[in-house]
């Protein structure tokens, strides 16, 4: 489904990532990780279009999305969320979820100022549909949470409208950036259950950045290693956990030795 | 009580979301205010207002008047019209005036003698309308690439640009003319135009114009009330909100941005156009920075990105300066706002009766003083409340150079306010009569006779203490902003 | 070749002017992400003050001490004048908006601008002062390069231009407090953690940027220009055009687009036309920023996701 070729990008002398192959399979769950400054954040942003690789393709149904504008990304069926949430704060929870069926609808500036008829009637199937979303998160993002603003939500309520938002762009993949982070075990463990859900229910092709490798072990079908922007290991989860070039990255060296 | 707590669960979220509508009726004329808010929705204050619009028209002869009220529906289509740019898109367009005065020469050059046009009107405004659209849509297009900051600056530009050239094409050599031809009257603008007709009939009175404006304002108020609530008006939020989640989400920002500042144009060149009509003859210098300042200040006063808000704005900003012309009304104003402001800086009516007594006292003081120094004095000028005029007379004195004075007084209230800001509680007690009295001495002295000055000075004023106090305006929502 | 160079002499005069305003909006934008609307307004203060300063000393004709001194009297009171007046509205306008919106800050320099402009129009009425600085630099004194001719009192803007952006280059780049304003500049909650009292820093760089405004207005007033409530406006916005162009936050920038800017529109009005040079000025604006919107000297901005 998502194939990455060869990609590297360069800012001058900084090169945060060099000669990545990565491919992700339809309905697979692969989980990215490695120390901070790795590349795990550029490569997502090079994925959506926010940077243009240097070189390298990055592929989407064997079509090559590399450098298109993060809103054609979208389109084309790719979706993700932030490493510190970017929620649109001072807009209700469900009109975050609402604005992002943007690019699914039509309705114009005069269709809706003059009320037609199929004007709100899309209105009507944006709201359904957006209720419908927040409802898979069980009680947390319902009913009455509906038209809070987005800022009174908990850290954790954020995440998950985030990935509300996210779902309501219909995407075929989706990108989740350390979407545990900052949560306590029952609420990671709730996470790890969604992502599960997602993949499940919803059909979804899902890539996740993670350093919680509770989460990591028990949601990937595959584990892919990087560090400094390179890929040093891949594979399944205990595989990867006890790659020696995985350890040295994250506790230095020396450390795969006196393992 | 104690069942309601225990089927709710005191602590869960639901019992914490729902806290808004157990919030008990606040004191006095706050809750009153409240209790209004809650019973009358939306649907029924528009309603109301558009009854009294429709009453005023109807019942209302005085021509000043009407033009007045003219005035404020041409500006309220400026405000609503930034509020889109503005309070939806989150862009700073400095040159939005430049969009109204477009609309304007583009009738004037359609309506008139000057390049012997005479469009039948139910022509040219849809034209106009079209032009102005177009006309932001191409200065949309270099800003596109820019964001925030320089937006607002090129934007600015557009707008000095757009002056320039009107002052400058009084003398053009067009290719293939010998001769110059004046196509915008430069600096003398363009008088003469001819006035709105549909179906053969001219407008004949401002009160004909008062009509199209109310049905104009009240299509334009739907429509974007509308917008608001749907797809489009979401998506303009959301590039206001955090521009790189909203093009993450499949959101085309430049496109919205675009769409934005297009539609936000087009109804300025209307506005434009009706203000001609009105006028029957434009001007350039009624285009530039201090007319945008007054818009600027209208959406913000009444709250960024709100309807409603833009109303209020619109109404203070543009009645206002009426307001202080005339010098019974604007003594009034004075008057009233006087006493609000120091009712709200007075913790209660105790605090408040302490405070009127001690401008008294201070008032007979200074007259002592007064005589000492023995400046002759001037009693001060007559009030058209007659027994406030007398009472006047007898406290408030004048001193014989009055400019001088002023100007001292003026430095000193400055100063006073600034110092009000940030001083300790004991101190803004004494300092408090102190500051009122010296605004009323100096009303008296200077500014009642200067309205045009006056009513800047409050502007200027108003806009940094309301950033200071209440940046979301009168009618907006607090705003989370992560910087 | 004569007349050009005469037009580019002139155009660098006019550049030391509109460069030094132009480093006022920069060191401020540096530090606070504000772009300061008043400032033009300080700039019409510093006029004004030198010429109250000029008529206290006696006046353009009587004054009791020489003419050097007068000057200096007129440019150091004016400064120091100026950059307490800066210090002052950052302390009420802007300090209180610190942690509010961005666009709050925006709105209170607007109100600050009416105020000012509104406030000189009370204090001093509308009339039109004038500094008469030929009643005492006979407008003859001067120097010439062949046909070239520069006459004395622009000669000696030129140069106070130069000296005043050469010690603000020393003030930024080898005081402490300087560094500590590049340092805000750069990341303001890490210069907190550093221990730098931005509050103090802050106030001093108005202090500069106010104080620069105002040596060019005293520039402006003895080169025979009229002295009156509105004159900040167009200088204000010719001085932001330059600070933009050079790229907003970046001092070499600001220098260098004031100059470029006085230097085209000096052309402008020697070879096109009078009437339309500050309609070419902004479309040359509107171009630059198009070509690089970041300005010549600016640094890109990168965005993080």
């Amino acid at each position: 489904m998502l194939e990455i070729k060869n990609l590297s990008i360069e800012f001058g002398e900084l090169k945060p990532l060099s000669q990545l192959d990565l491919s992700v399979n339809n309905q697979e769950i692969v989980s990215v990780i490695g120390p901070n400054g790795a590349g795990k954040t550029t490569l997502f942003n090079v994925i959506t279009g926010i940077y243009t690789p240097t070189s390298g393709e990055v592929l989407l149904d064997g079509k090559n999305i590399a450098g298109e504008a993060p809103f054609k990304v979208n389109r084309l069926g790719v979706a993700r969320t932030f490493q510190n949430v970017r929620l649109f704060l001072n807009m209700s929870v469900i009109e975050n979820v609402m604005a992002s069926y943007y690019p699914r609808t039509r309705s114009g500036v005069f269709s809706s100022a003059l009320g037609l008829p199929a004007s709100r009637r899309e209105e009507r199937q944006i709201r359904a549909n957006a209720e419908e979303l927040l409802s898979f998160f069980g009680t947390r993002l319902a009913g009455y949470r509906w038209e809070q603003p987005a800022y009174s939500l908990s850290y954790a309520n954020r995440r998950r409208l985030e990935i509300a938002r996210a779902l309501a762009t219909e995407p075929k993949v989706l990108l989740l950036d350390e979407p545990a982070a900052g949560m306590n075990p029952k609420e990671t463990h709730e996470i790890s259950e969604v992502i599960g859900q997602l993949r499940d229910e919803k059909k979804l092709t899902i890539l996740v950045i993670e350093h919680d490798m509770h989460v990591v072990e028990g949601i990937s079908d595959r584990v892919v290693a990087l560090d400094h922007g390179v890929k040093i290991a891949e594979g399944s989860f205990d595989s990867v956990a006890t790659h020696p070039d995985v350890i040295e990255a994250y506790l230095g060296k020396g450390s795969a030795d006196r393992k | 009580m104690e069942e309601e707590n225990q089927t709710l669960g005191i602590g869960t979220d639901e019992w914490v979301a729902q806290h808004g509508a157990r919030i008990t009726r606040r004191d006095g004329i706050a809750g009153i205010v409240d209790l209004l808010n809650q019973r009358i929705s939306m649907p029924y204050r528009y309603a109301l207002l558009g009854i009294a619009a429709v009453a005023f028209g109807f019942f209302v002869h005085d021509l000043y008047l009407i033009r007045i009220a003219s005035n404020l529906g041409i500006f309220l289509m400026l405000t609503l019209g930034l509020n889109i740019v503005m309070g939806f898109a989150g862009l700073l367009d400095l040159g939005f005036v430049a969009f109204y005065g477009f609309g304007a020469y583009a009738y004037a050059l359609t309506s008139s003698t000057q390049l012997n046009q005479h469009w039948p009107t139910w022509v040219s405004l849809p034209a106009i309308i079209l032009a102005t659209a177009f006309l932001g849509y191409l200065v949309s297009l270099p800003s596109r690439r820019l964001f925030g900051d320089y937006f607002a600056i090129v934007t600015l530009f557009f707008g000095q640009v757009f002056i320039q050239l009107v002052l400058s094409s009084d003398s053009i050599t067009l290719p293939g003319d010998t001769d110059s031809t004046d196509i915008t009257g430069g600096s003398n603008g363009i008088p003469g135009l001819y006035p709105f007709s549909f179906f053969g009939r001219s407008f004949k009175s401002t009160s004909d114009y008062y009509w199209l404006l109310l049905i104009v304002v009240a299509g334009l108020l739907i429509a974007i009330t509308r917008i608001d609530r749907t797809r489009v008006g979401r998506a303009w939020r959301t590039v206001r909100e955090d521009p790189l989640a909203s093009i993450s989400m499949g959101m085309n920002i430049n496109n919205l941005k675009t769409l934005a500042f297009v539609v936000g144009a087009g109804i300025a060149g209307f506005a434009g156009a009706i203000f001609a009509g009105v006028q029957g003859a434009v001007f350039i210098n009624g285009f530039d920075i201090p007319l945008l300042t007054l818009v600027y200040a209208a959406v913000i006063l009444g709250g960024s990105g709100s309807i409603p808000g833009a109303i209020m704005g619109a109404s203070i900003m543009s009645v206002l300066p009426e307001v202080l012309r005339v010098q019974n009304y604007s003594e009034f104003l004075f008057l009233a706002v006087l006493i609000i402001t120091l009712r709200a800086l007075s913790k209660n009516w105790k605090r408040f009766v302490i405070n009127v007594l001690s401008i008294v006292a201070i008032g007979f003081v200074m007259k002592a003083l007064l005589a000492l120094l023995n400046t002759s004095l001037t009693p001060s000028t007559t009030w058209a409340i007659a027994p406030v005029s007398k009472v006047l007379k007898f406290w408030l004195v004048l001193p014989e150079h009055r400019i001088a004075w002023g100007n001292i007084a003026f430095v000193l209230l400055i100063a006073g306010i600034a110092y009000f800001s940030i001083a300790g509680e004991a101190i803004k007690l004494i300092l408090l009569p102190v500051i009122a009295y010296v605004a009323i001495f100096l009303w008296e002295d200077r500014l009642v006779a200067d309205p045009n000055v006056t009513r800047q000075l409050m502007v200027g004023m108003m806009l940094i203490v309301l950033m200071i106090i209440r940046p979301q305006g009168f009618l907006g929502k607090t705003r989370v902003e992560v910087l | 070749m004569a007349y050009f160079a005469q037009q580019l002499v002139n155009g660098l005069t006019l550049g030391g002017v509109y460069a030094l305003i132009a480093l006022g909006y920069t060191l401020v934008y540096g530090v606070l992400q504000i772009l300061n609307f008043a400032h033009g307004d300080v700039y019409m203060i510093g006029a004004f003050i030198g010429y109250f300063v000029e008529l206290a000393l006696g006046g353009p004709t009587h004054s009791w001490v020489p003419v050097p001194i007068m000057i200096f009297i007129m440019f150091a009171v004016s400064m120091i004048g100026t950059g307490l007046l800066g210090m002052v509205i950052e302390r009420f306008a802007y300090r209180p908006l610190r942690k509010s919106t961005r666009i709050a800050p925006l709105i209170s320099a607007l109100g600050v601008s009416i105020l000012l402009q509104n406030a000189a129009l009370l204090l001093f009425s509308a009339n039109i002062r004038t500094y008469d600085t030929s009643s005492f630099i006979p407008s003859t004194l001067g120097f010439s390069i062949g046909s070239v001719t520069i006459d004395s009192v622009r000669l000696f803007v030129l140069i106070l231009a130069i000296v005043l952006m050469f010690a603000l280059s020393r003030w930024v780049n080898k005081t402490q407090v300087g560094r500590a304003m590049r340092a805000i500049a750069v990341d303001r909650d890490a210069a907190v953690m550093m221990g730098i009292d931005i509050d103090r820093v802050i106030r001093w760089t108005f202090f500069v940027s106010a104080a620069l405004a105002g040596a060019a207005g005293v520039m402006n007033g003895l080169m025979l220009r009229g002295v009156s409530n509105g004159m900040g406006f167009v200088p204000g916005l010719k001085g932001f055009t330059g600070a933009v162009i050079g790229g907003i936050g970046s001092i070499p920038g600001a220098m260098m687009g004031g100059l470029l800017l006085g230097v085209v529109e000096a052309l402008t009005q020697g070879y096109l036309s009078t009437n339309f040079s500050d309609f070419y000025t902004f479309v040359l604006l509107i171009a630059v920023m198009l070509i690089r919107p970041n300005g010549l000297f600016g640094k890109k901005a990168i965005v993080k996701a």
